[in-house]
């Protein structure tokens, strides 16, 4: 329990008061003179139990009337979880605002996503107590920190409006962290509202454990996590995940592949053949509307190979898809763009013919015939020759560039291209990604060196869709050239050495493999799905930055590589500059077309058990409370009311015990004119 | 007539009560000819009874009459009248200073001795005088003697009630002391327990004394109607009481109940002449009751 004036706690030591009455009245009570003693003797006897019951009875009634009163001038809010930071107010106020796109859930009659409802309730109950004299806001969209002045302002920060992003909570945590310890705060509340959805939570991170034992290091900090876990009775969500523009003779079209996902709890239980139903899905391209209706089933819906026919003249350009509105409004439209294929380049530099013959191979088999696909061999005295534009992929198997070149690899990289590097036969010190190589190495007695780990679930090693994965426990490798990188390893060998790293960049990628794909040096081209699908998943990552039109999802720096960007839809939701790429929509910058969508994470992300979010903060000071999206009722209220009318009740017993007892005569007082004996 | 300097005595009480006699309920023995029946028999106008004659009984007694209708030989006896020996017990415990319109128990007391020995004193009968108080202590045994009755009322004036009662040892010497039967007139607020005050007449009944109780009360005792705690200082020097009349009223009209209803137990098993009064009474009404209660049916 909280108190809105806990000053005036201060009087509770004046519950005594009626009792120090009590005893002055002892001593100041009217003394008569009395001589029938015995009988005031017999009834003391007789009411002893019952009597002091009373002035028990009327003594506490008392204190507890001047407790209440006490109480109702302190204010009193209700919530158990204020029970357990005691009397003390925080110095500083931290909340940690999830803002990813499953926070939109609403509750239909209360009409409030959880996001707002949280707000409404944490700027509710801040306004009521004591937030200390900073009030610091991390949202999960920008990830900054912003010192808010008020609680009410809360309701209208840009920071804290929906966002189509996923949130990162142990990254927020991290950065209150910082904060905490450049600020040396004293005690602070820190407030984490989050829907626990699974992907924002990440409770199988090895950051978890770090930030456990930093914050046990903090003295003071109180954690609370506002939890809306409660799922949606009804909700859709659309996707789009394909979209290809073709031309057939003298027409055009679109080819959509278009998933609807459904988190429902409540009519997916039902019997199968209660549960199909049909529902529309509403297409909008370049302003035209269509609608197709589909069969709902317990997962959804799909409709693979959607085509809609437009203008063979637009070449470019966005459309969105739409479901009819249900719980959560951020997910029942997708943008999506479109423009013709751009040819997949790619550049192999390389002074050995037999290697470069080996990439050649590798690039120029399409996965899809529609796509067009050129690859060019140059040595490396010819590398001014590179159009780095028009190049998605660069293969630079030779000794590492340095100057001039170096600087353009890293520009290329950083337009968001792809460069996987070979070791070459030529030794040389250069360093480039704070990478060099090293020594070549041989096997021993095992005559081959194997793949003892590599990193299945993302990345250029990830499993296939079908969730099998890549043979690499079948790749020989005959030689490897070692390096030194502060990259992260996505494959070992069994000697712990690394057979591909990448090394961390803001944008694009770079990749390091340690050994060739000649049979001299490993079975990479006799085996061949291995090194074409490495090369084929770099290719294509590399090319989605020469695409005139690409998909990307919400985050703060998705619209970092170009400074032009417009949005373009929709067009009755601008958002600030600062929050542009957090929201859902299409943006354009001259020839060049994104549409920034929500992440699939979103869309099917199950929350996580509360029993493993209590888990992650072991150790610490923590208290969730659980909260329904509809629940509209203040996180604390003021009890004063209660302590009134408890205050009314008592003094109220105490007037009836303290009433003098009526006496019940049930037989004549005395007979005073009894006379006993008789004259003889 | 007796010159009358008591502030206590009302002479308007006096003449009222002056045509009332008092009687005893039981036979006296006397010392000199007097108004109450004796156990002896006597030379009297009024018959007692024919018995036979035995050997050695002097022949002027037979009833000729008697013989003549019979033949055979009967002595006529007649009653003994004699004077009687009134002991009048007096409380002068502390409790007996309860008051009730400035007249305490004690006075009350007074008023009813005093006028009892008077009336006594005035038909040739014994008056004595017995204090019973830890306090203040006095015995003055019964004599016939104006003088003496001037000393008894001179003492009634002056008795003051203080400290606890000793009205049980008063009793019980009494009925050890006074050698013939007597008329004990016992005037106390009697606040001890009543198996105490039993043991008191048994003792006094089987030393065939005439015995009458005045239970002098107050009314506030039997009400205790008080509306706010009081401390109930002991008169007779006991510990003091805190305690609210409102809380505990009901208990103690309990317990007075229960000793009262005791009491009447006692005066009925001990036959004796029991008068329980309220101090705010006239005395005289109170006097006048009991002398009528006390006067013989004559049966003719």
């Amino acid at each position: 329990m909280g108190f809105l004036q806990p000053l005036a706690l201060i009087a509770l030591p004046l519950i005594g008061l009626p009792i120090l009455i009590h005893l002055i009245n002892q001593h100041r009570h009217r003394t008569i003179p009395w001589a029938a003693m015995m009988f005031l003797m017999s009834a003391k006897r007789m009411s002893k139990g019952m009597a002091r019951l009373r002035h028990f009875l009327i003594l506490l009634m008392r204190v507890l009337a001047v407790a209440a009163l006490i109480f109702v001038v302190s204010r009193p809010l209700s919530g158990g979880w204020l029970g357990s930071i005691g009397m003390s107010k925080p110095d500083a106020t931290l909340i940690l605002l999830d803002r990813s796109a499953s926070m939109e859930i609403q509750d239909l009659q209360a009409g409030q996503s959880k996001r707002f409802a949280a707000l409404q309730k944490l700027a509710q109950l801040l306004e009521q107590g004591d937030y200390g004299t900073h009030l610091v806001l991390i949202d999960s969209a920008s990830g900054q920190l912003q010192e808010v002045d008020s609680p009410k302002a809360l309701l209208g920060l840009p920071t804290t409006e929906s966002s189509a992003t996923s949130a990162d909570i142990p990254g927020m945590l991290e950065s209150a962290l910082a904060y905490l310890k450049a600020n040396k705060s004293g005690r602070v509340d820190v407030w984490i509202c989050s829907d626990l959805s699974e992907n924002d939570w990440d409770v199988e991170s090895g950051r978890w454990q770090a930030i456990r034992e930093e914050f046990a290091q903090l003295e003071g900090v109180h954690h609370f996590l506002l939890a809306y876990a409660d799922l949606p009775s009804d909700n859709l969500s659309v996707r789009v995940e394909n979209v290809q523009r073709w031309e057939r003779g003298n027409d055009a079209e679109l080819v959509l592949d278009v998933v609807v996902r459904s988190k429902s709890t409540g009519w997916v239980t039902q019997p199968v053949h209660t549960t199909r139903k049909r529902f529309p899905i509403e297409f909008e391209v370049n302003n035209v509307r269509s609608v197709v209706e589909v069969e709902l089933d317990r997962q959804g819906a799909s409709l693979q190979g959607h085509r809609i026919p437009i203008d063979t003249k637009l070449r470019s350009g966005w459309g969105s898809v739409g479901l009819p509105g249900d719980a959560n409004p951020l997910d029942n439209r997708f943008f999506f763009v479109f423009s013709e294929p751009p040819v997949r380049r790619a550049v192999v530099v390389s002074d050995d013919v037999k290697n470069g013959e080996a990439f050649r191979r590798a690039l120029t088999i399409p996965i899809d015939p529609r796509f067009q696909h050129q690859v060019d061999i140059i040595s490396v005295d010819r590398v001014a020759e590179i159009d780095w534009k028009s190049t998605g992929l660069l293969i630079w198997q030779a000794a590492l560039p340095r100057g001039s070149v170096a600087d353009q690899i890293a520009q290329f990289v950083d337009t968001g291209r792809v460069v996987i590097f070979f070791p070459s036969s030529q030794n040389a010190d250069e360093q480039l990604f704070a990478s060099r190589w090293e020594d070549w190495q041989t096997p021993g007695s095992q005559q081959v060196f194997g793949i003892s780990w590599w990193r299945g679930d993302t990345d250029l090693l990830a499993h296939v869709e079908s969730g099998d994965a890549l043979p690499l426990n079948e790749l020989r490798t005959y030689r490897y050239r070692s390096f030194e990188s502060t990259g992260t390893p996505l494959a070992r060998f069994d000697d712990d050495a690394s057979l591909l790293t990448r090394v961390a960049t803001d944008h694009g990628a770079v990749y390091f493999c340690s050994t060739l794909p000649t049979a001299q040096f490993s079975s990479f081209e006799r085996e061949g799905v291995i090194f074409y699908v490495i090369l084929q998943r770099a290719l294509d990552q590399g090319c989605r930055a020469l695409a005139v039109a690409s998909q990307r999802d919400a985050n703060l720096d998705v619209l970092a590589d170009r400074n032009e960007w417009e949005l373009v839809a929709p067009e009755d939701n601008s958002p600030l500059l600062s929050q542009s790429g957090l929201h859902a929509g299409v943006y354009r910058d001259g020839a060049y077309w994104t549409a920034v969508n929500r992440s699939h994470i979103e869309d099917s992300a199950a929350a996580v058990p509360v029993e493993a979010v209590d888990a992650l903060f072991d150790g610490m000071s923590y208290r969730r409370i659980d909260v329904d999206v509809g629940d509209t009722s203040a996180l604390a209220s003021e009890l004063w009311r209660i302590f009134l009318i408890a205050m009314i009740v008592a003094l109220l017993v105490e007037a009836v015990l303290s009433l003098p007892s009526r006496r019940v005569r049930t037989t004549p007082l005395i007979d005073l004119t009894v006379s006993g004996g008789s004259a003889e | 007539m007796l010159q009358l300097k008591r502030d206590y005595l009302d002479q308007k009480v006096l003449e009222r009560l002056s045509t009332l006699q008092l009687h005893a309920r039981l036979p006296m023995i006397g010392s000199v000819s007097g108004k109450h029946r004796s156990p002896i028999r006597g030379s009297s106008l009024e018959f007692a009874e024919y018995r036979k004659y035995v050997p050695g009984d002097d022949p002027r007694r037979l009833d000729w009459r008697t013989y003549a209708r019979n033949d055979r030989y009967y002595i006529k006896e007649f009653e003994a009248d004699t004077n009687l020996r009134m002991c009048l017990i007096v409380d002068t415990s502390g409790s007996m200073n309860f008051t009730y319109n400035g007249m305490s128990k004690l006075d009350y007391a007074r008023r009813i001795a005093g006028t009892l020995a008077y009336i006594a004193a005035q038909q040739g009968d014994a008056v004595g005088l017995y204090c019973a108080g830890t306090g203040f202590h006095k015995e003055i045994p019964p004599k016939r003697s104006a003088k003496h009755l001037s000393a008894v009322l001179d003492e009634l004036g002056t008795m003051e009630a203080s400290g606890e009662t000793g009205l049980a040892n008063v009793l019980h010497e009494t009925a050890e002391r006074v050698p013939q039967r007597a008329l004990i007139v016992i005037l106390s607020d009697l606040f001890i327990e009543p198996e105490v005050v039993r043991n008191c007449l048994e003792h006094l009944r089987f030393r065939k004394h005439d015995i009458a109780v005045f239970h002098l009360l107050e009314q506030s005792e039997l009400e205790l109607e008080f509306d706010r705690p009081m401390r109930f200082v002991d008169m007779e020097g006991g510990e003091p009481i805190l305690a609210d009349p409102t809380v505990i009223g009901t208990q103690y009209q309990r317990a007075l109940e229960i000793y009262l209803e005791s009491m009447n137990t006692v005066v009925q098993d001990t036959e004796v002449d029991y008068h329980r009064i309220r101090i705010n009474e006239n005395y005289d009404d109170v006097l006048a009751r009991f002398l009528l209660g006390r006067t013989p049916k004559r049966h003719f």
